[in-house]
């Protein structure tokens, strides 16, 4: 089976901050199959650290995608950035991934921690080449230039200085956490939980962080995970078939996935109910006035309503989950349908397009778009935001 | 599973689907508060995923609720209480 690229992160702002000074950021180039991510750390924190590591990330990730030579690409970098006119040092610092077709990956560094590769549930020390750049202002920068070829179950983790110095001044650790101490922890946790996902992994590595940090974060602290794992599969069905003949065919479907199994769509479950034999029952506890409550079915990791939920999916999804905005204590089902699906590394809808001609009542709200439309856009999001393979069928 | 106590019981189904949800279904939920006792202990209240009423209009508009074999469209708090009022006076 084919190996899957899961890529999250998690941060959390210095202080008081609302913004973060770092940015990670991924991009997923589909002919190629290749995934670009990157993070940086700007200057200081806050707004302006936030615009100048996001210039940065977005430079790097740019040209990068354009096969502009890695050390190319730094150098363009360096020669763009402003300098600080009291510390002479450039205002933003970077780390790029870059994985291409066969696993082939390229990691270039320019001035952050060092990125750190679990194979194994054991640290690899990777050779790397470090080359100087050209100094205008008296102070060399190096940059640093390693690549090797992934193996399954692999673990590329990437963090901002934040990590590494959490905890600095305290009488546990006088010098912050450091790179062993974060080496030690990875270790630990993924002895203790070896199928550990990158965005579990992600919010373990800051929330520890926070924790040497006395839970008041001293700098931006932000990690990145990229976990090449066999492929989490989430089957989506949505809608009745046009042809109600189909409805066998669609429950078929159902009841041999291998994977989660989630439904959105009342009339959807009843049909799958119906043809399969199951009961639905509706949980009608912490009832949401915009969300209909989810249902419990034999064999279905979970049941919804359609197009109100998946609607409030779309909003949720296109916000910003990844940031650090966690989802309430008491969930509605578009946060659960939400978690899921970010749960998974290959979705595959499978959407009906029978139309409900209750819903095309002029006086129904505009909320009500057409199901196809809104699974289209989830999609789109899921593939170019949160980097997931999307499969959709009509039936 | 049903007990023979809630075999008694006036069985009060309250689609939520999307028609019936925005429709008002979500406040029909909060049924059982404005009911209050002693009608309230005397009924359950469930949630169906779609009753598959709402197509062609043949049954009235949404919300759709069943109060036992009664089927109520258009449905209010108002309209469910006095079916459940209708149906514990028999």
């Amino acid at each position: 089976m084919q190996t899957f690229i899961e890529v999250d992160h998690y941060q959390c702002a210095k202080g008081n901050h609302r913004t973060e000074g770092d940015v990670f950021l991924s991009k997923k180039i589909l002919p190629e199959n290749r995934v670009i991510s990157v993070l940086s750390d700007g200057l200081g924190s806050g707004v302006k650290a936030g615009v100048l590591s996001t210039l940065t990330a977005t430079m790097a990730i740019t040209c990068v995608a354009g096969n502009i030579p890695i050390e190319r690409t730094a150098q363009i970098i360096h020669q763009s950035l402003p300098v600080c006119s009291e510390r002479r040092i450039r205002y933003a610092t970077f780390t790029l991934v870059d994985m291409g077709r066969n696993q082939e990956v390229r990691i270039l560094e320019y001035d952050n921690p060092p990125y750190l590769l679990v194979r194994n549930g054991e640290m690899v020390e990777v050779p790397k080449t470090v080359t100087r750049l050209p100094s205008r202002h008296g102070r060399k920068t190096l940059i640093s230039v390693s690549s090797f070829t992934a193996q399954p179950g692999d673990r590329i983790v990437v963090f901002s200085d934040g990590v590494v110095q959490s905890g600095i001044g305290t009488p546990a650790m006088p010098l912050g956490w450091g790179i062993e101490g974060v080496k030690r922890f990875l270790q630990e946790l993924i002895q203790r939980e070896p199928a550990l996902s990158a965005r579990e992994l992600a919010h373990a590595v800051v929330r520890k962080s926070l924790w040497n940090d006395a839970l008041e974060a001293k700098d931006d602290i932000t990690c990145g995970v990229i976990y090449f794992r066999t492929p989490r599969r989430t089957l989506v069905l949505t809608g009745p078939p046009f042809a109600p003949e189909r409805d066998k065919e669609l429950a078929s479907i159902f009841s041999v996935y291998k994977g989660k199994k989630i439904v959105c769509g009342g009339t959807t479950a009843t049909i799958i109910a119906r043809e399969l034999g199951k009961q639905v029952q509706v949980c009608l506890q912490n009832l949401d006035p915009e969300v209909p409550p989810p249902s419990e079915m034999e064999g279905s990791d979970l049941v919804t309503e359609g197009i109100l939920t998946l609607g409030k999916a779309a909003e949720l999804l296109a916000g910003n989950l990844q940031g650090g905005t966690r989802a309430p204590s008491v969930k509605n089902a578009a946060h659960l349908l939400v978690e899921h699906l970010l749960d998974s590394d290959i979705v595959d809808f499978v959407v009906g397009t029978r139309i409900n001609e209750a819903h095309q009542d002029p006086s129904m709200p505009v909320e009500l778009e057409i199901r196809r439309n809104i699974v289209k856009r989830i999609a789109h999001l899921l593939e170019e935001r949160y980097l997931k393979e999307v499969h959709i069928q009509f039936i | 599973m049903e007990t023979s106590k809630d075999a008694k019981k006036i069985r009060v189904v309250i689609c939520s689907g999307t028609t019936c949800y925005l429709m008002g279904a979500s406040e029909l939920f909060g049924l059982e508060k404005a009911l209050g006792e002693p009608l309230a202990s005397r009924i359950t209240i469930e949630g169906s995923p779609c009753m598959n009423l709402c197509k062609g209009g043949e049954y009235g508009k949404a919300p759709f609720v069943k109060v036992n074999d009664a089927l109520i469209s258009t449905a209010t708090v108002h309209k469910v209480i006095e079916e459940i009022r209708r149906q514990a006076s028999l």
